[in-house]
């Protein structure tokens, strides 16, 4: 197997190089035969990498540990399911996988452009056939999944622990698959430019596969929160590490990419600044691809660090000059004819959405390259933690939520006085009362009631919407379901955003309720003893080993019970006098009001082989909030050590998921043609 | 095997991507024409979607009569002027338009923005 994946990189290698020089030389010298040519290569590299990517699985199906890359990620105990995950847990393996969605990509966009993008796509084909070569030299030359062992061991090393949960079958290769296809509205846009295409053609190739890629990129993020949540056991999802931080700028970038590329579709402005915001998200994304790959910061679960950042860096600085070399060379030409004529309209708003989004990006972007420019200039390490990104970050994420209920409300070119007080008066109503009501009731923290009420304006902004046109639809003899299904079919890419801003909405619950109202407390318990947090008695009943021969692992069956804290007043009001949030007892009988409601079992283990301990958190979840229990240890006199907390709202991080991934394919979906008609049309008539 | 396998990839590749390069006479550049063609076409579906999106924004009341009546006629006009220069007719077709916007309008049962297939 190692020869044929051998074989088939550097196959990929002299064809994507084929597919670029071809596609230049073709469109220069007009030989439409080399044009196809160029463009079959291009199929051809898909072809090969595919190849590649089979050879590497069943290497690891058949346990073939001759080849390093399968020693070193797999072992005869590894569960054949983790296959899969074992393919992308190395770096060498991840820059295959990386490859193979970006050819898969490319081929697909190529294969579906329509037909009057045909003069740019040429240099499309360039451009992607480029970006392929660099992936293939990397995977030839340094870094081979290929790359045979002297003497092949009886047994592998095994896979990591952290990456045998559910969630990596699918969080790591959404966020390279988003990442790297970045790639494709990138390669259109510049394919337009460099053809002296100055108009609105690419758009709508660009917007699909943006939407697509941001779409996995944000599903990749929310699996990876969830996969933290569940098994790092440190009671978050979301810590601001350089990994984390380099998905999420190309991200943040890609989104404000998309609402604006609306006003260039719907009025004709902001060419420039798309073209610069696709040329930003393209230029992360091979950041995160350095960071990612070359390791040059210090993460907490970088898994695939290397010495490849040279090679990284070099292909991030190529790209960022190329891109605005061209950027600059074309901008003359792409200034729009039309300007802004309020700043009450919704282009406004976008482009006030924009600056907002690019803000948060820069943020993060300073605080992830911080540590690298100190450790160059002063030779000193530091690290940016959590609080910085928190406190720059958040009022501006704030901001872009209120931003998602203002701009929608917003028409497009001007307003006048009547249509904002039409629009506004209840979704600012509902805001002001959600806010009026916390305080009634007592709620503390005036930035998070300030939070909660900006989601109910902006809720309450959507639901108007919604509500308005579904009345409009029933008024004209629909019923109600048929009259707000119509509406959202009528205007997908709108009121799929509308889901998503659901979705974001559910997130910003869930942000809000565990940043600001997380109770936490630890304690050591032995059989038949209980710790007690707000509602909740959690009694430790018993253990069992789950130890295998890589591995010392134990659970704990804990009993749940919803309790009266008038019962336990003495013991709370003496924990928060030593400022606690809850207390352990060792008495093992219940008082009147306490009632079995679940069991749950959290898992310890530690892996010898990889010195890394991991944890299965025992959670009880409602809508209301997690009863989240962390085994920190199994100590030795028989004890279970542990971490509780109350993350309110949690479950919203969750819930929002589905809608967010339903929003994105609602706005996706294709609208009908107008035009059944083919046009006449020559199907051999390839790019000038 | 694997030697072998690989062997026949090569020359699969190969052949595939020589092909072209032996009948050159089946291709030729896409021509001026058919790229303005293509490109005129894709301007008029792209008016025609906003004028749905503008009757969408009339019905949710984001829009005032007068705002829609003079986008509407402004677009209209536009679709006019694409659709005369794509047939080479002597005068705008009003009623082509109409024609195809009705059409646009019953393949989905309602008003529609987008068009964004790839």
């Amino acid at each position: 197997m190692a020869d044929l994946g051998l074989m088939s990189v550097l196959l990929g290698l002299a064809l994507s190089a084929y597919a670029a020089i071809a596609s230049v030389v073709g469109v220069k010298k007009r030989m439409p035969e080399l044009l196809v040519s160029s463009s079959r290569s291009l199929h051809m590299t898909t072809l090969v990498t595919v190849v590649a990517s089979l050879a590497l699985i069943t290497a690891f199906v058949q346990n073939d540990f001759s080849i390093k890359y399968v020693s070193d990620h797999s072992n005869t105990v590894m569960d054949r399911a983790f296959v899969w995950v074992a393919f992308y847990a190395g770096n060498q393996g991840s820059l295959l996988f990386i490859l193979l969605v970006l050819a898969v990509a490319s081929s697909l966009s190529v294969w579906l452009a329509p037909k009057r993008l045909a003069r740019s796509m040429p240099w499309t084909i360039a451009i992607l056939g480029a970006t392929q070569f660099f992936y293939f030299f990397v995977l030839a030359f340094y870094a081979s999944p290929f790359e045979l062992n002297d003497v092949g061991p009886l047994d592998g090393r095994g896979i990591n622990p952290l990456l045998t949960h559910p969630g990596m079958f699918s969080h790591p290769p959404l966020l390279m698959g988003g990442l790297i296809t970045i790639t494709i509205p990138f390669a259109f846009a510049s394919g337009a430019l460099i053809a002296g295409n100055y108009g609105d053609d690419w758009i709508d190739v660009a917007r699909v596969t943006s939407i697509i890629s941001w779409g996995v990129l944000g599903t990749g993020m929310l699996l990876g929160a969830w996969w933290a949540y569940t098994i790092l056991g440190w009671g978050g999802y979301w810590a601001w590490d350089p990994i984390e931080n380099v998905a999420l700028m190309p991200w943040l970038v890609m989104t404000a990419f998309i609402h604006s590329i609306m006003v260039q579709k719907r009025r004709g402005m902001f060419r420039m600044w798309n073209i610069a915001m696709l040329n930003i998200g393209f230029v992360l994304a091979q950041l995160g691809m350095f960071i990612n790959r070359g390791g040059p910061v210090v993460s907490v679960h970088s898994f695939a660090s290397s010495t490849l950042g040279v090679i990284f860096l070099s292909f991030m600085m190529i790209s960022l000059v190329f891109a605005f070399a061209l950027f600059l060379w074309r901008m003359p030409e792409l200034k729009s004819d039309r300007a802004m004529e309020s700043f009450m309209s919704r282009e406004a708003s976008f482009l006030i959405n924009n600056f907002l989004f690019l803000a948060v990006m820069a943020v993060t972007l300073w605080g992830v390259l911080f540590p690298l420019f100190s450790d160059l200039a002063r030779d000193v390490s530091v690290s940016v933690s959590a609080p910085y990104f928190d406190r720059a970050n958040g009022p501006i994420l704030l901001g872009i939520v209120l931003m998602m209920g203002v701009g929608p409300l917003l028409p497009w070119r001007k307003s006048s006085a009547r249509s904002l007080k039409q629009w506004f008066v209840w979704p600012t109503i509902i805001g002001i009362i959600t806010i009026i009501v916390l305080v009634l009731l007592g709620v503390k923290r005036p930035v998070a009631i300030l939070s909660f009420g900006v989601v109910a304006f902006v809720a309450a902004a959507i639901l108007e919407e919604w509500w308005r046109g579904t009345v409009s639809r029933h008024r004209a003899g629909d019923n109600w379901a048929l009259a707000w299904w119509r509406l959202v079919n009528g205007n997908r890419p709108r009121h799929g955003g509308y889901i998503v801003h659901i979705s974001i909405l559910m997130l910003g619950l869930g942000i809000i309720g565990t940043n600001f109202y997380q109770q936490r407390t630890d304690g050591a318990l032995g059989l038949g003893e209980s710790l007690v947090i707000d509602n909740y008695r959690v009694e430790y009943v018993s253990n069992g080993d789950a130890s295998r021969s890589d591995r010392i692992a134990q659970w704990a069956e804990m009993s749940v019970f919803n309790i009266d804290r008038q019962d336990y007043i003495q013991e709370f009001e003496f924990a928060e006098a030593q400022g606690a949030d809850g207390f352990t007892i060792k008495d093992s009988s219940l008082r009147p009001n306490d009632e079995y409601i679940g069991q749950i079992e959290p898992w310890h283990g530690f892996y010898l082989d990889f010195n890394m301990a991991s944890v299965r958190s025992g959670i009880r979840s409602t809508i209301a909030e997690d009863l989240y229990v962390i085994p920190r240890d199994f100590l030795s006199d028989g004890r279970v050590s542990l971490a509780v907390s109350i993350n309110p709202l949690a479950w919203w991080l969750w819930a929002s998921g589905p809608f967010f991934v339903i929003g994105t394919m609602v706005a996706l979906w294709p609208q009908p043609s107008v035009e059944r008609r083919k046009m006449p049309t020559s199907s051999k008539e390839v790019g000038d | 095997m694997a030697v072998t396998l690989g062997t026949l990839l090569a020359i699969l590749c190969v052949a595939v991507i020589a092909y072209p390069l032996f009948r050159k006479n089946r291709y030729r550049m896409v021509s001026e024409s058919f790229v303005t063609r293509e490109k005129l076409r894709a301007e008029r579906l792209r008016i025609y979607r906003k004028i749905n999106d503008l009757e969408s924004d009339y019905t949710s009341g984001d829009l005032t009569e007068d705002d829609y009546q003079r986008q509407r006629d402004q677009l209209r006009h536009a679709a006019a002027q694409l659709l005369m220069q794509e047939t080479g007719a002597g005068s705008a077709r009003e009623r082509d338009i109409e024609e195809e916007i009705a059409q646009l309008r019953n393949q989905s049962s309602e008003s529609l923005e987008g068009g964004d297939t790839v």
